[in-house]
């Protein structure tokens, strides 16, 4: 089934590049006010990041769309990341609509002019941004221009397994990041030089570790009030370094490594979690929809991610990003684009499905009351860590994620052991992410 | 010429010395436009996809430019960044710094030592020789795969069969200190090309050099050093240099395995993130370029490296060159 | 240089009439010598083969299998050829890549034999100069250009399809133009004079006489053409990756694992099909491989 969406997306795709080519000749004033009102046959495509059976659930809610709206005709292409939306924008051959998994990128969309500002439309269709709850308004926005809009959130949150926490004599999830690392070393069975059970894989780059996912649990901020980096300012990011050191020191990293190599790829049936080789996992709400389709069997619970020991208070709160939605300007269909922008980010109908088959985060504050959500108490978990106003994400930047990328390359090295001084390293960071920054803005690095 | 049947017995009359100028003026330029129509491919070619190129980069160099909106002039600000702010650019200068200084002269010394074994044999030459050929011919994308599998550190063959051995096997592309090691161990599987160019000019050695070398009472050792070598110095002098400008330009490999190893225990985020993995190890100057260029778009920097790289490039090949004079051997004065 | 100890054998002044029956301390280490040439030969191939049988027994394995730390497959598991085409249009992009290969072959040839006539068998003056501009963008890393070039067909709104690579091989390519060049000079002058005298213009000549002598050279830079576009990543990395209609082989396989999170046993299965094309045609045209490759390593 998962295939033959696949396939289909991919006939998708080659029927894109047969009329690609004449879709950009036709000129997009004349066509805007026309073709909303004589409701012309128009065909238009859908960019998306979702493979597998995920795709499959967009191609329903695609095809919902077509039946609300038998005009306009959407070709769904999937797998796409966001290097191939801003080749295809800078190439001028982007789709009429992109949907990206990394919010990140919102500030390269927006400054570049690359996706349009759908300010025009939205007053248009009377949509006002507030229906959106307030941290989503921040990752789809960049500098005043609203040139994205979110659909669905991903919030992250503990998975653990029960059947490997009544063997370890664990009762409840742990709610510090002490309590984790303790049950972490009693949920680890070693095997010779590898590993049975990992209790928890703290090493950042695995799955779904990346700082950005942590930084909310230990109050840390990427930022300080003049957009400068403030990794070292924040003792927040000291601290998540040192807990996860210690916990990777007591597998060793080098053994660690050895057994991730082995551990099966996240997005895969072999997914290690999913398997029992992993008894704990920060992961995305999604993860429940992938268990429930791969290994329905599994015994696991969900939970808010524990936090620092020095921030009890912000437990329940966590990561938030989101998958964002917007028109690339050389769509040459941007009214039956926003047609479909507007029904996959308002419709609440299509954000229930697309929810329930996801199992993301619908993201209008009305539909996460929707009745059409199927009720699961491992989702509520992360509906919960979505509205809890702790919640943080990352900030948006006009180099994307540069600033992310710059410090994980240093947690790297770290959690490898090759950093004597932290403090001094993490400044260093800093000052890279600031001329970074600058040289990608094209201003004089000072 | 083709002037030779005009030029017949007989008395010149002063109009046939003319006739025959203009004949002559005639077929020279019949003979420029012929050299130019068969040249013109080439003309076009060198003009638009050489030397427009190459001056946009180095007019581009001098710019930002995202592609987006115009170039616009900054002056010296991206070498100014490539030399002080750069955080990534001298560990991508030292690991091609470190191809051309390890990976190269090994994949030659290898390619000579095998291509010695080839000849050597008594039986079975083509045998052999088919079988060191054939990884050559392995697509990069496809062999580097295939090695990022053999040498996964859990699950791949390769640390099995040492552990049967009693060897716990390395990290292999996991590690920073193995994954250089891991690329070499690729490069020495695919020495086809250059092994046959070693067996082609080894067994040119003319036998009567080694006859009187040995009466002369040179041991082997002797032998390879005075006779073997010589004659195969020109080889020797072309692996080199097509080694380093392939080392300049180190690409595919380092890519897909970064991309497919990262990305296997990695996230769902872009493979492309994962270039240089594990920490920057497989950082190589034109991924770096690349990922300047085309995931950040910056242009403006990236053109900048790649002058940078050009000059380098040729600096490096006119220096071999130039050296190689010292010991490179040509028979019967070729060139 | 085995060789040469054999030969050399031959100086033995006291019974020239067993010269064909060596001593016996000679024969064995002769046989010493061979076996140990051979074995180190044979331990070689072995590990040059290894991967391919390695590659192979996965690709026949389960998923789960391939996660292990077996090496025989257990059962062999068939299915997975036909299930690789399920996971990826690697038909499609098989077509992709025939389509550059090919074009970009025809394009060379057609472009590079010219170039290479009137850069070796005409006199004229600058033909030196201008063969040392073609060695020097032989020498030019390809990332130098790519920027401005990148710029330019955007520009043409090409990115996207394989126009951009395909396009530039049919305006002569330098590697091949050095390699017909280097050819067409052996060919004796003799010829073209007599077909001179016979009245042939140049390029009847060219037609005629120098391509029908220059046949292997022809063939290598033919089979190289087609290896380099086959096995170029870098190229539709750059120019397709956005549109995956227009993927190459090397670019799908490549993004095989991340995009599709195909799981090992079938990523290998896709990379022994892609291998198997070139490997066949290097059976089938082996002498042309060994003559192309030697050819380019004979000049330096």
């Amino acid at each position: 089934m998962r295939r033959i969406a696949a396939a289909a997306a991919f006939f998708a795709a080659l029927g894109l590049a047969a009329c690609g080519g004449s879709g950009g000749k036709s000129s997009t004033t004349a066509q805007t006010s026309t073709a909303a009102a004589s409701h012309q046959p128009v065909t238009i495509t859908l960019w998306n990041g979702f493979t597998n059976r995920e795709l499959g659930v967009v191609n329903q809610a695609v095809a919902a769309f077509h039946a609300s709206h038998p005009w306009i005709t959407v070709k769904s292409v999937g797998g796409i990341n966001d290097d191939k939306i801003i080749a295809a924008i800078r190439g001028g051959n982007a789709p009429d609509v992109a949907q990206s998994f990394t919010a990140d990128n919102t500030g390269a969309f927006c400054s570049s002019g690359g996706w349009i500002d759908l300010k025009p439309y939205m007053d248009a269709s009377h949509i006002n941004a507030s229906m959106f709850p307030q941290a989503v308004q921040t990752y789809t926005q960049f500098q005043g221009k609203r040139c994205a809009l979110p659909m669905l959130a991903d919030t992250y949150g503990l998975y653990y397994n029960k059947d490997l926490f009544k063997k370890a004599g664990i009762t409840a999830p742990p709610k510090t990041m002490s309590e984790l690392t303790a049950d972490a070393k009693k949920l680890t069975v070693r095997d010779g030089n590898s590993f049975k059970v990992v209790g928890f894989d703290p090493a950042q780059g695995f799955y779904e570790n990346a700082p950005a996912h942590y930084g909310p649990l230990f109050g840390a901020n990427w930022v300080d009030g003049q957009d400068k980096s403030a990794i070292a300012k924040n003792p927040g990011w000291a601290e998540f370094m040192q807990w996860q050191k210690g916990l990777i020191d007591f597998y060793g990293f080098d053994k660690l490594r050895r057994w991730q190599a082995g551990a099966g790829d996240e997005f895969s049936a072999s997914n290690a979690f999913e398997r029992g080789k992993l008894a704990m996992a920060i992961d995305g709400e999604y993860r429940t929809a992938f268990i429930k389709a791969e290994h329905p069997d599994l015994n696991y619970g969900t939970a808010p991610m524990p936090v620092a020991d020095s921030h009890p208070e912000l437990y329940g709160a966590g990561y938030v990003t989101g998958n964002i939605i917007g028109i690339p300007k050389s769509s040459a269909h941007k009214d039956a684009a926003w047609e479909l922008v507007k029904y996959l980010t308002t419709d609440q109908h299509a954000l229930a499905l697309l929810s329930n088959g996801l199992r993301n985060v619908p993201t209008t504050s009305a539909s996460l009351k929707s009745s059409e959500l199927t009720p699961d108490p491992r989702f509520k978990v992360f509906l919960d860590i979505f509205a809890n106003p702790k919640t943080a994400t990352t900030p948006i930047t006009a180099a994307g994620s540069a600033n992310q990328e710059l410090f994980q390359d240093y947690v790297a090295k770290w959690q490898a052991g090759k950093v004597t001084d932290l403090q001094n390293g993490l400044a260093q960071v800093d000052k890279q992410i600031d001329a970074q920054l600058a040289n990608s803005a094209g201003t004089q690095v000072p | 010429m083709s002037t030779a049947p005009l030029a017949q017995g007989g008395p010149a009359p002063r109009l046939q010395v003319r006739d025959r100028r203009a004949a002559k003026r005639k077929a020279a330029w019949r003979r420029r436009w012929l050299v130019l129509g068969l040249m013109s491919p080439w003309i076009v070619g060198c003009t638009v996809f050489f030397i427009y190129p190459l001056l946009a980069s180095v007019y581009l160099s001098f710019t930002h430019y995202d592609l987006l909106s115009r170039p616009r002039w900054v002056g010296t600000a991206n070498y100014a960044f490539m030399l002080h702010h750069d955080p990534q650019i001298w560990n991508a200068v030292k690991n091609t710094l470190w191809l051309m200084a390890i990976a190269v002269p090994l994949q030659v010394l290898f390619a000579f030592g095998v291509a010695g074994m080839v000849v050597r044999a008594k039986s079975g030459v083509g045998f052999f020789r088919t079988v060191f050929y054939l990884p050559t011919l392995a697509p990069p994308v496809a062999a580097t795969l295939g090695f990022t599998y053999i040498l996964n550190p859990a699950t791949g063959p390769v640390n099995t069969v040492l552990g049967w051995l009693g060897i716990d096997g390395p990290l292999w592309f996991e590690s920073p200190s193995w994954s250089k090691p891991s690329l070499v161990l690729l490069g020495l599987w695919g020495i086809g090309n250059t092994m046959i160019i070693f067996l082609a000019a080894l067994l040119d050695v003319p036998r009567h050099l080694y006859e009187s070398a040995q009466l002369d009472g040179a041991g082997p050792l002797q032998r390879l050093r005075w006779v073997t070598l010589p004659t195969v110095s020109p080889v020797i002098l072309f692996a080199v240099v097509i080694g380093v400008i392939e080392a300049l330009q180190y690409f595919t490999q380092a890519y897909v395995a970064s991309s497919i190893v990262g990305g296997g225990a990695g996230n769902a985020a872009d493979p492309a993130n994962r270039l240089g993995y594990p920490e920057g190890s497989t950082m190589f100057y034109p991924l770096l370029l690349y990922q300047q260029g085309f995931r950040f778009f910056n242009m403006g920097y990236a053109s900048a490296m790649a002058i940078v790289l050009l000059v380098v490039a040729f600096a490096v090949t006119l220096l071999i060159i130039r050296n190689s004079r010292r010991w490179v051997h040509y028979q019967g004065g070729m060139r | 240089m085995g060789a040469a100890v054999e030969i050399a054998q031959a100086p033995a002044p006291a019974q020239p009439l067993v010269r064909r029956r060596p001593p016996r301390a000679v024969r064995r280490k002769r046989l010493l010598v061979a076996v140990a040439d051979h074995s180190l030969l044979i331990a070689a191939a072995i590990a040059f083969l290894a991967p391919f049988v390695f590659m192979v027994l996965t690709a026949l394995m389960t998923s789960d299998q391939a996660l292990s730390s077996k090496i025989w497959p257990h059962p062999f598991h068939w299915s997975n050829v036909s299930e690789v085409f399920d996971r990826a249009p690697l038909w499609r992009y098989t077509l992709n890549t025939m389509l550059y290969a090919g074009l970009s072959t025809i394009g060379v040839l057609v472009s590079s034999i010219p170039v290479a006539y009137a850069l070796s068998r005409l006199r004229w003056r600058g033909r030196d100069a201008v063969f040392l501009v073609v060695l020097a963008t032989m020498m030019l890393p390809a990332q130098v250009t790519a920027v401005p070039l990148y710029v330019m067909w955007s520009k043409l709104h090409l990115v996207g399809s394989l126009a951009p690579l395909i396009l530039p091989n049919w305006f002569g390519d330098a590697f091949s133009i050095f390699l017909l060049r280097q050819f067409f000079l052996t060919i004796p002058e003799e010829y073209s004079d007599a077909a001179r005298v016979d009245g042939c213009g140049e390029l009847r000549i060219l037609l005629t006489v120098v391509m029908r002598l220059a046949k292997p050279a022809i063939a290598a830079v033919a089979l190289f053409a087609f290896l380099f576009a086959w096995n170029d990543f870098f190229g539709p990395l750059l120019y397709t990756s956005e549109n995956q209609a227009h993927w190459t082989l090397s670019l799908g396989l490549a993004q095989f694992r991340t995009q599709y999170q195909v799981e090992w046993n079938l990523t290998m299965m896709a990379t022994i099909l892609f291998m198997a094309p070139v490997i066949g045609l290097f059976f089938a045209a082996q002498k042309a491989f060994v003559e192309g490759v030697t050819l380019t390593g004979v000049k330096g």
